[in-house]
C-alpha cells in the first residue's frame, strides 16, 4: 500500500531526524566517555571545565534533540495527513469492502524505516566526526586523554527506538484519520472541517482568502516559524562562536541550522502549494494573475517568518548569554559576550533573499497549475 | 459572438499522440443559450476548454468579437478570462476554508460588483450566507458556484456538466435557476452535456462524436427543466 516512492518523499523527516541524532550522539557519546575520566581531573581548572562540558552536553542534547524530536513528530504527523488526504479515495474503497480501519492503519508503519534511515546514518556521521569532536573539545589539554567508545544502549536509543517510536505514532495517527465514514473518504470530501473566523471581517477576497489560509493550516505557521526561526539562531550564534568556541563548533552549527531552515522551509511551502492546488486553478480559470495568486496563498504566513526571525534571534542572544555568564562563568579567558548587530542584519538580509527567492520560484510554479489536470485528479 | 474556425486540438506526442478536436467550425450568437452535447470522449469538455480560453488551441481560431483568443498569451488570456468568461464545473470546486458569502466574492471581486449578495438571494442560499461548503448539500454548492460565476458579470457563461452530480429534482432546479437568469441578466450560455433531455432546454444544440460537430439544430421553442424527461 505504501511504496518506495512515498517513502523518497519524507526526505525532510530522514534529514530532520539526521540532525537530531547527530548532534545528541556528539555531545552524549563525549558525555559518557568523559564520565570515567572524572576520578584523573586533579586541577580545579580541570574540575571546571569538565563541569561545564558536562552541562553543555546536557544542555545541548535536551534542547536540540527534544526540539528536533518534537520538529520529526509534527513533520511526520503533517506527512501522513497529506497521504491519507492524496489517497482517500483509495483507503475510503479498502474500508467499504470491510478493511477494519486498525488493519489498513497497520501498514504505516512503514513511516518509520525513513526515520531509521536518518537516525542511522547520523549516528554513522556522529561516530565519524568524534575524532575531531573529541579534539576540539578538549584542545585546551585541561582534561586528560577521553577514548572515543561505543555504547550500544545510546545506540539502541538514538537509532532503534525513534524508529520504533515514529512507527507506532504512524499507525496511531493515521488511525485517528482514518476514522471518518468510508464514504467521506471517497467522495473525498475534505477531512478536515473548515475553521471558522474568530471575528466577522468584510475584507477584498484576496485578504480573505490570506487570512483562511493561515487559519486552517496552523501547522504549516509552525514550520514557517520554527524554520525561520533555526535560520536566525544558528546564522548568528556561528558567528559568535567562531570567538567563543571553535570555527569547527561554529561550522556545524550554520550547516545544521541552515540545512534544517531550508528542508522545513521547502517542505512547508511546497505543502501550502499542494494544498492549494484547487483554489489556485480555480482562481487562475476566473482570470486572477499567479502574482495574485501567490499573495493570497503565500503571504500570510510572511508576519510569522518575521516572528520567527525575532524569536530566533532572542534566543541565541538569551542562550549565548547564558552560557557564557553561568556555564562558563569561572574561566577567566572566556570574552564577554554582547549582543552582535551586524550578524543580525547580515543574517536578516540573507534570509530575506532565500525567503524571496523561495517565493519566487514557486509564484512560478503556480504559473504551470491548470484546471485540467485539476479537473483529472 | 463567438466563431470558431477549424478548431484543431491534439493530445499526447510522438506515437501516442491523439487529435482531440478534428476541424470544428461554428458560431454562437450573444444572448443565446447553446447546448454541446455529446457523449464521454467525444471531445466536448475539451472544446470548451479551448474556447474559454483555459487551454490553447493547436489549429485554428476562436474568436470573441474582434478578439482571437487562440493567438493569446498567458496574461492576455487571463485578463480575457477576467473580463468575459464565467465557470460552472461538475465538481463545484468551492474554495473549502471560506464561507457562502466569501466563496461567491471571489468572482464579484473581479468585476468590482459590491452587489454580489442579491446573487445569493437570487440561487436561494440567502440564508446560508455563513455557511461552509462542507455544510452544504451538492445542490447548494453548485447553486453557489452558479452565483459565483455569474457575480463577475460574465458576457459569456460555460457550464461543464453543472447537473452531472446532482440527483433529478436538484438537477431541475439548478437547470431552471440556469434559463432563468440566461434570460433575465442576458448572457450567452455554452453548456456542455451528455444528457441528451437537457439540450431541449437550449436554444441551439450542437452535436459532437469523435472531435467534430455531426450535426446543430436551432430550437424553436426550448422546453423548461420542469417540461422536460430526466
Amino acid at each position: 500500500m505504501i511504496h518506495v516512492k512515498d517513502m523518497s518523499k519524507m526526505i525532510g523527516i530522514s534529514i530532520v531526524s539526521f540532525c537530531a541524532v547527530f548532534v545528541c550522539a556528539l555531545f552524549l557519546n563525549f558525555y559518557l566517555d568523559l564520565i570515567p575520566a572524572k576520578a584523573l581531573i586533579h586541577t580545579d581548572a580541570a574540575k571546571i571545565l569538565y563541569e561545564a562540558q558536562c552541562s553543555t552536553a546536557k544542555v545541548v542534547s535536551i534542547v536540540s534533540g527534544g526540539c528536533l524530536l518534537f520538529t520529526t513528530a509534527v513533520l511526520l504527523c503533517f506527512d501522513i495527513g497529506h497521504y491519507i488526504d492524496a489517497r482517500s479515495r483509495q483507503l475510503g474503497v479498502l474500508k467499504a469492502l470491510g478493511w477494519p480501519g486498525f488493519s489498513v492503519a497497520l501498514h504505516f508503519w512503514a513511516f518509520g524505516p525513513p526515520v531509521l534511515a536518518g537516525t542511522a546514518l547520523g549516528y554513522a556521521g556522529a561516530h565519524l566526526f568524534m575524532p575531531v569532536f573529541y579534539e576540539t573539545q578538549n584542545k585546551d589539554g585541561f582534561l586528560p586523554d577521553i577514548s572515543i567508545a561505543f555504547h550500544p544502549g545510546l545506540c539502541l536509543c538514538l537509532v532503534f527506538v525513534p524508529a520504533a517510536f515514529f512507527s507506532l505514532l504512524a499507525i496511531a495517527c493515521s488511525y485517528i484519520k482514518l476514522k471518518v465514514p468510508a464514504l467521506r473518504l471517497i467522495r473525498e470530501q475534505s477531512l478536515q472541517k473548515a475553521v471558522p473566523a474568530k471575528r466577522e471581517t468584510d475584507l477584498p477576497f484576496l485578504q480573505e482568502l490570506k487570512k483562511s489560509n493561515v487559519r486552517q493550516r496552523k501547522s504549516l505557521v509552525f514550520f514557517l516559524t520554527f524554520s525561520v526561526f533555526c535560520f536566525a539562531s544558528t546564522t548568528q550564534m556561528s558567528g559568535s562562536m567562531t570567538e567563543l568556541s571553535s570555527p569547527l563548533m561554529a561550522y556545524m552549527i550554520l550547516s545544521i541550522g541552515v540545512l534544517l531552515a531550508a528542508v522545513t522551509l521547502l517542505i512547508a511551502t511546497t505543502s501550502v502549494i499542494r494544498a492549494n492546488r484547487k483554489t489556485i486553478a480555480m482562481m487562475k480559470a476566473f482570470g486572477y494573475r499567479a502574482g495574485e495568486c501567490s499573495r493570497a496563498v503565500l503571504d500570510g504566513y510572511r508576519p510569522w517568518t518575521y516572528l520567527g526571525f525575532a524569536l530566533g534571534t532572542v534566543y541565541q542572544y538569551v542562550l549565548l548569554k547564558l552560557t557564557v555568564t553561568v556555564v562558563f562563568r569561572d574561566f577567566e579567558d572566556i570574552p564577554a559576550y554582547e549582543f552582535d548587530v551586524p550578524a543580525m542584519f547580515l543574517s536578516l538580509a540573507a534570509f530575506l533573499i532565500l525567503y524571496e527567492t523561495v517565493l519566487w520560484g514557486y509564484t512560478k510554479q503556480m504559473k504551470k497549475i491548470s484546471l485540467k489536470e485539476i479537473m483529472l485528479d | 459572438m463567438i466563431t470558431v474556425k477549424d478548431l484543431h486540438k491534439f493530445y499526447g506526442s510522438g506515437g501516442s499522440r491523439s487529435e482531440v478536436l478534428k476541424g470544428i467550425s461554428l458560431d454562437i450568437e450573444e444572448g443565446e443559450f447553446a447546448v454541446i452535447l455529446g457523449a464521454s470522449g467525444s471531445g466536448k469538455s475539451t472544446f470548451l476548454n479551448v474556447v474559454s480560453g483555459l487551454e490553447a488551441a493547436d489549429g485554428g481560431s476562436v474568436c470573441y468579437e474582434d478578439q482571437d483568443i487562440s493567438r493569446m498569451n498567458d496574461a492576455q488570456a487571463s485578463r480575457f478570462r477576467k473580463e468575459i468568461v464565467g465557470f460552472v464545473f461538475q465538481q463545484y470546486f468551492l474554495l473549502p476554508g471560506l464561507t457562502v458569502d466569501k466563496n461567491v466574492k471571489m468572482g464579484a471581486d473581479l468585476a468590482g460588483n459590491k452587489n454580489y449578495r442579491s446573487l445569493i438571494e437570487a440561487v436561494g442560499l440567502g440564508d446560508k450566507l455563513k455557511k461552509y461548503p462542507h455544510e452544504l448539500s451538492g445542490g447548494e454548492q453548485q447553486r453557489v458556484s452558479i452565483a459565483r460565476a455569474l457575480a463577475k458579470k460574465p458576457k459569456v457563461l460555460y457550464l461543464d456538466e453543472p447537473t452531472g452530480a446532482l440527483d433529478e429534482a436538484t438537477g431541475r432546479r439548478v437547470l431552471d435557476l440556469l434559463c432563468r437568469l440566461q434570460r433575465e441578466l442576458g448572457f450567452t450560455m455554452v453548456m456542455v452535456t451528455h444528457n441528451q433531455n437537457i439540450a431541449q432546454t437550449a436554444g441551439t444544440v450542437l452535436s459532437m462524436n469523435s472531435g467534430r460537430i455531426v450535426e446543430r439544430r436551432r430550437n424553436s421553442s426550448p422546453k423548461t427543466a420542469y417540461e422536460i424527461a430526466w
